[in-house]
């Protein structure tokens, strides 16, 4: 899908080691095209919001980054100079976090808070940049722009400053959208809105979009390319439809199987589950990560872990050959 | 011995003040709830933020006292009984294990308070508390660690021990598995399920998340601004969801199914607001197929077998309001 376009955003072999204790990223590889929605999905702890972070250059200095490639339009992020940087993000890289509430500042309008990103990145004057925030406002939904420029966000509800948030990612018009969990701490109803919003802007702006989350029916439904991360490893990564037709890393199998389906579950019969919990990432970790936790598990999955492909554009990092999953489907 | 659950016209509305010198206005965050849950079974209550759900479950649990209306259980009203016997007849479990024990306490005191509280101590609470750690499936070794030493999985099974400690007949879940991962959700939503067959629990399962909530319950009652706007067996209302709210929070669910893109389930983007409950049908600034007669008709409670619905459109056979719920085109190419 859309090979032909360069990618925007290319990483390769992404580590992050915080001190000498965890190694949270442990050679992560993906990119993101124009127009494209790329999806990280894993649970808490497997390394995806650290990723995001290190792809922008967010971590505190105790982190420790290497990559072998981390380009982003061309332009290569390693050893970029802080100022380069600060300019990019905001501007062309833009990121929305989980929880508006925290990501606002309480002490500033909601008007003051977008018009600074363009007043900063773009040398616009004050009444520019509220013009700008106002006609982004209305885009992204909200009625009454010129009433909500003047409001602070403790009054404003979750969905509301959600889309406050998205409007401010997008005051500079960026090429790529990194999405941390935006609709997490969101009532269902409130998801599904803001994220048709994403999409219907997506469409229009052909924005790139790296969406983090751990929440395989939103993936399902927006997602082009799916990567599921397990402790700090991509463990298999595909195109949407080829990943939710033909699952085959056991870890994305029990992800799936936990998911509760309304009208399909039964009552009275046990939802599928993993067992266990996420292994420590301490550093000098070998061999397949999953294995304490997998049903499939040899003794050799204690050393190195081949990878396997399931279609040409459908790696996958497990011992099993790609017929085991399609064997236990028939 | 049955421990029915009867809320009888339940209300509760909250003053709240707007700043220091401000009006102060009334927020009905619960208006004329009315249920009877039987024991042994399970009642989920599903519902957005605001909507009154966690009011109800701490009506229910006696931590707050209704504005009006009575909780009875077993007949007896919920308010004349004695803290103590309360605690030995209800339970909670609540969504955040890592604000609900106490970070300073061992598992051990953690699980054993509630029977320190009704006077039982040494070895028969010891044993009650490994009895119980056992019985939610955690290692004896947990017991002398601190609430941070554990995974929110493990912490959610401690919350659970404890709420079972003493052996209630009912329990309050306060969505228990909305801060966890989905596999360890999973994990919690068996073993719930596991001891309510094995004790014959009585459960009030509150819950935003309509799929959670099919897995676990027997009834499902969809609250909205504080009135149960539709209440059905589980089965019913996941087969033919007739409120048009219920339809819009069913078709919001996001299942794992690529292709089917975003559903806009037409609800517009006003928030409904608990002090500022609109006249007529509360659900109609946002339902999709109001008619003028929602602006200024109050439904009542419609019966259609086992289901109650209240909407002015409903029909007769129960089966459903016309105009199905639009399903965006598929996104993914």
């Amino acid at each position: 899908m859309r090979d032909d376009v360069a990618p925007l955003l290319e990483v390769e072999n992404l580590r992050v080691r915080f001190g000498t204790q965890v190694d949270a990223v442990r050679g992560v590889s993906l990119t993101v095209r124009k127009g494209e929605t790329h999806c990280l999905v894993g649970e808490s702890g497997c390394g995806k919001s650290v990723s995001a972070l290190a792809i922008m250059g967010l971590l505190t200095r105790s982190a420790a980054r290497t990559a072998d490639t981390l380009r982003f339009g061309g332009e290569n992020l390693i050893g970029i100079k802080d100022r380069a940087l600060a300019k990019l993000r905001g501007d062309r890289m833009a990121m929305i976090f989980q929880e508006p509430m925290t990501s606002l500042n309480p002490a500033f309008t909601v008007g003051s808070q977008l018009a600074e990103v363009l007043q900063r990145h773009r040398k616009a004057t004050r009444a520019q940049s509220l013009e700008r925030a106002a006609e982004l406002l209305a885009k992204v939904g909200i009625s009454n722009p010129g009433l909500r420029l003047g409001q602070f966000p403790h009054q404003l509800s979750g969905g509301l400053r959600q889309r406050v948030m998205i409007a401010m990612a997008l005051m500079c018009d960026p090429e790529l959208l990194i999405a941390d969990e935006p609709t997490t701490a969101l009532d269902v109803t409130v998801q599904a809105q803001i994220l048709r919003l994403l999409l219907g802007l997506q469409r229009e702006l052909g924005l790139a979009i790296l969406l983090i989350t751990h929440d395989l029916g939103v993936v399902a439904r927006v997602a082009h390319r799916v990567s599921v991360m397990y402790a700090g490893e991509v463990v298999e990564s595909a195109t949407a439809p080829a990943l939710f037709a033909g699952p085959t890393h056991p870890y994305t199998h029990g992800l799936l199987a936990c998911v509760p389906v309304p009208g399909q579950v039964r009552r009275g019969e046990p939802l599928g589950s993993i067992p266990g919990t996420v292994p420590r990432l301490a550093p000098g970790l070998r061999g397949c990560a999953f294995r304490e936790r997998c049903a499939h598990a040899v003794a050799a999955c204690a050393d190195a872990v081949p990878t396997h492909y399931r279609g040409p554009d459908h790696p996958y990092r497990c011992r099993l050959s790609s017929d085991w999953a399609e064997a236990r489907a028939a | 011995m049955s421990a029915d659950i009867v809320l009888h016209d339940i209300t509760r509305v909250f003053e709240i003040r707007a700043g220091a010198f401000g009006d102060s206005r009334l927020l009905r965050a619960v208006d004329g709830v009315s249920v009877t849950i039987p024991a042994g079974t399970c009642l989920g209550i599903v519902g957005e933020s605001g909507c009154g759900k966690s009011t109800l479950a701490r009506i229910i649990l006696g931590l707050l006292p209704p504005s009006s209306g009575d909780v009875m259980v077993d007949g007896k009203r919920l308010l004349d009984m004695d803290r103590r016997a309360r605690a030995r007849l209800i339970q909670p479990v609540f969504q955040d294990p890592y604000s609900s024990l106490n970070p300073r306490r061992r598992v051990r005191d953690i699980v054993g308070l509630p029977l320190t509280a009704q006077g039982i101590g040494g070895r028969g609470r010891a044993d009650r508390v490994d009895e119980m750690l056992a019985r939610v499936g955690l290692p004896g070794t947990i017991a002398d660690r601190f609430p941070a030493q554990l995974s929110g999985g493990q912490r959610q099974r401690v919350a659970i021990a404890r709420a079972l400690v003493l052996r209630p007949r009912i329990v309050v879940c306060d969505e228990p598995t909305s801060a966890l991962d989905v596999s360890v959700q999973a994990q919690i939503l068996n073993l719930l399920a596991e001891l309510q067959r094995d004790l014959g629990l009585t459960y009030v399962f509150v819950s935003h998340n309509l799929a959670v909530v099919e897995h676990i319950c027997d009834e499902v009652a969809v609250m909205y601004l504080g009135r149960f706007v539709e209440h059905a067996a589980t089965d019913d209302l996941f087969r033919a969801p007739t409120h048009p709210y219920t339809r819009a929070l069913l078709a919001s669910v996001l299942t794992p199914e690529p292709g089917l893109g975003v559903p806009d389930v037409g609800l517009g983007d006003v928030p409904p607001n608990p002090a500022n409950i609109p006249p007529g049908c509360r659900f109609h600034p946002r339902c999709p197929i109001a008619e003028p007669a929602c602006r200024t008709t109050t439904p009542d409670s419609r019966r259609f077998g086992s289901r109650t619905v209240e909407c002015l459109l409903a029909d007769e056979a129960g089966a459903g309001v016309a105009g199905p719920i639009a399903v965006a085109a598929t996104w993914t190419e």
